[in-house]
């Protein structure tokens, strides 16, 4: 009894100091947020002054509000549009053999192992040349694409673990095809939705590379958050004070969403059992 | 309730090389309880499938009643569905899992839950109504499963092996639970399985398929009294019962050097090549005569006992796998008293027991 209790203080000891490490710069950005202009560089944990003005100057005139805004856009949208074609494809993948079903998955993996980076010029070029209206809806239909192969695994594998006969008694039950789909299956899967949803919105929501790249041409105003907190870094001073705050704006809906993601799917994982 | 008919009913799978079902024609008459009896993959579930609607019928006609439902997707076939697994929804209560086809067929609120309840006081699970699936045993699971089909008072239930996934005790306890409420409900009943004790005892008839096709379809004493193929002989039964070659010569048919009781006119129109099938029970052991049983392994039931061992035929046939030339295997019932040990030697004759006559070549039974 006595080791096993050492060595649970031991454990969460260890946790903890792990945990610290990785929570520092957090706390760092929320400090530095709030550091006045003067103390910026002092070189102490604690600020004698702690000042909001930097967070409230984010949303002036030329301020983020406008590029949060984009990048809600991008994400959800991006996210809505991995969704509607990953389902149908992860249904269809997990219900039926097909000839060439596996040569499908793995061809739908391999998009997952370029890096985004080079594909860069080859993206900026495509779009250029398709003359799409705006650097979102680019921007939307990119991130859908760098998205699938994860929604549609997740996906497959959710469907896959969901019993045909749970449908087809619903068809005996008086549903249609679709219907037994809609109101059994995807609920059952809601587990996987909502993680390929949080998964994509998230990756989307960060995604900074092909944002820089798209977005060169847009206005300040028209730019993705992640474009537009990296301005603040300019090429004679750095905006400290914004940069952490806009930084931590930033973080807030991505805490949301997992704090979100853990609730909904331990309650969807209990309450679905699938056997 | 209403009859149901397969009309040359056929499924075949895409890209398999023979069909699953080949042509079934079977009526079932209302009220009746249908039970679908054969070995692993003999396509009984198919059979059932393609009258649920959850298998596309290839050719041939399905009626329900004097409605042709060939083509109708399961909603407007008015039947009900009991699965193997029970396919119980997850995410609902036991209450709404019975309750979910009325509420899908807009039945009000007050009836929804009268039915319900009834089902569930029938049923035993008037207390776990509130639970959800998860939080049943695999005998309340399938009482559920039984309730969500009863709850629809459907023209026709279907059900697939619904006690397989039961231990032995509580099958022989649902078998029983399961004709009884057939018979309550006077529902027609199609009901799947590969255990043809199962079969025997909850059938009013029943119809025995193989690779795709139906043996025979009689009640339960007709198939044990008088199977109509060799398939049937063998199947039907428990042990099953002894198929061994015989010859027809000096007037009589004989298993070696034993004459068997049988006194026919007609010994003369028999096929040459003949399998005479002998129950266990249909043998007596004798002083003298019959056949000299060597007796391998005795199985004791409490009131008999069964002996299971060899006899040489002499017939110039091989027997089956280790055997030697003309040794078959057989089982012979003995009253239990009479004591019998491993490597004793029994004299056995057929005395009054059925002796059944097949063509060994085409199977089919030959009534002399
Ligand atoms: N979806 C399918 N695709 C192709 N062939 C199938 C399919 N389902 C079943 N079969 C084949 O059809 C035949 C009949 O299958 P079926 O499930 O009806 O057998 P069964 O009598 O119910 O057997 P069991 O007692 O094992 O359940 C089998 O040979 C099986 O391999
Ligand atoms: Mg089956």
């Amino acid at each position: 009894m006595r080791t096993s209790r050492a060595r649970t203080v031991a454990l969460a000891a260890g946790a903890y100091l792990v945990a610290i490490v990785f929570l520092l710069p957090y706390v760092e950005m929320v400090i530095t947020a709030g550091r006045t202009k003067s103390e910026l560089l002092d070189a102490n944990y604690f600020p004698k002054h702690f000042t909001f003005s930097n967070f409230t100057s984010l949303w002036s005139a030329d301020g983020l509000g406008g590029n949060i805004w984009v990048s809600l856009r991008v994400a959800g949208g991006a996210t809505l549009l991995a969704l509607l074609v990953a389902i149908p494809a992860g249904y269809y993948t997990a219900r039926h053999r097909f000839r060439g079903r596996t040569a499908f998955l793995l061809v739908v993996l391999a998009t997952q192992m370029f890096q985004p980076a080079a594909m860069l010029v080859g993206l900026q070029r495509e779009f250029v040349n398709f003359n799409l209206p705006s650097a979102t809806v680019s921007l939307i239909i990119v991130n859908a694409g760098f998205n699938l192969a994860f929604a549609i695994w997740i996906l497959n594998a959710f469907f896959s673990s969901i019993p045909v006969e749970l449908e087809e008694a619903a068809q005996v039950d008086g549903l249609s095809r679709i219907g037994a789909l809609v109101r059994i299956t995807l609920p059952l899967a809601a587990p996987g939705i909502v993680t390929a949803l949080i998964f994509t919105f998230i990756t989307a929501w960060n995604e900074f590379l092909v944002a820089l790249t798209l977005s060169l041409g847009s206005p300040p105003g028209d730019r993705p958050l992640t474009v537009a907190i990296d301005g603040y870094v300019g090429q004679y001073s750095t905006d400290w004070g914004h940069l952490f705050a806009g930084g931590l704006v930033a973080t807030v809906p991505v805490i949301i969403l997992f704090a979100l993601i853990e609730r909904r799917v331990v309650t969807g994982l209990t309450a679905g059992a699938v056997k | 309730m209403a009859t149901v008919t397969f009309e040359k009913a056929e499924r075949r799978y895409p890209g398999a090389p023979t069909a699953a079902v080949r042509g079934i024609d079977l009526t079932i008459e209302d009220g009746e309880f249908m039970v679908l009896v054969g070995p692993s993959g003999c396509g009984k579930s198919t059979t059932l499938r393609m009258l649920a609607g959850l298998e596309e019928v290839t050719s041939g006609r399905i009626l329900i009643g004097d409605r042709d439902v060939t083509n109708a997707p399961p909603r407007d076939r008015d039947i009900a569905m009991v699965f193997q697994s029970y396919a119980l929804y997850p995410h609902m209560s036991v209450f709404e899992n019975m309750e979910y086809s009325l509420k899908i067929a807009k039945v009000s609120k007050e009836e929804r839950e009268r039915r319900v309840k009834a089902a569930a006081a029938l049923l035993g699970l008037a207390d776990y109504l509130d639970r959800k699936p998860k939080a049943l045993s695999g005998g309340q699971r399938q009482r559920v499963a039984m309730g969500r089909a009863i709850v629809r008072e459907p023209q026709v239930f279907c059900m697939d092996e619904p006690l397989s996934n039961l231990d032995a005790k509580m099958r022989v306890q649902t078998r029983t639970d399961i004709a009884k409420l057939q018979a309550d409900l006077g529902a027609t009943t199609v009901y799947v399985t590969h255990d043809q004790v199962e079969a025997m005892t909850m059938g009013d008839r029943v119809a025995v398929m193989n690779e795709g096709e139906l043996q025979q379809v009689a009640a339960p004493m007709e198939l044990y009294r008088r199977p109509a193929n060799l398939f049937v002989a063998g199947f039907i039964g428990s042990p099953q019962m002894n198929l061994l070659p015989a010859t027809v010569t000096g007037g009589s048919v004989r298993l070696g050097e034993y004459a068997l009781p049988l006194t026919a006119p007609a010994l003369a129109k028999l096929p040459r090549d003949l399998t005479v099938g002998l129950r266990p029970e249909a043998f007596q052991v004798v002083p003298d005569g019959g056949l000299l049983l060597d007796v391998v392994v005795v199985e004791h039931l409490g009131s008999d006992s069964y002996a299971h061992g060899t006899v040489t035929l002499g017939d110039g046939t091989a027997g089956e796998g280790t055997l030697g030339e003309g040794t078959r295997n057989l089982v012979v019932r003995v009253p239990s008293r009479q004591e019998v040990a491993k490597g004793d030697r029994l004299r056995v004759a057929v005395d009054g027991g059925d002796i059944h006559l097949f063509d060994t070549v085409t199977g089919l039974r030959l009534d002399v």
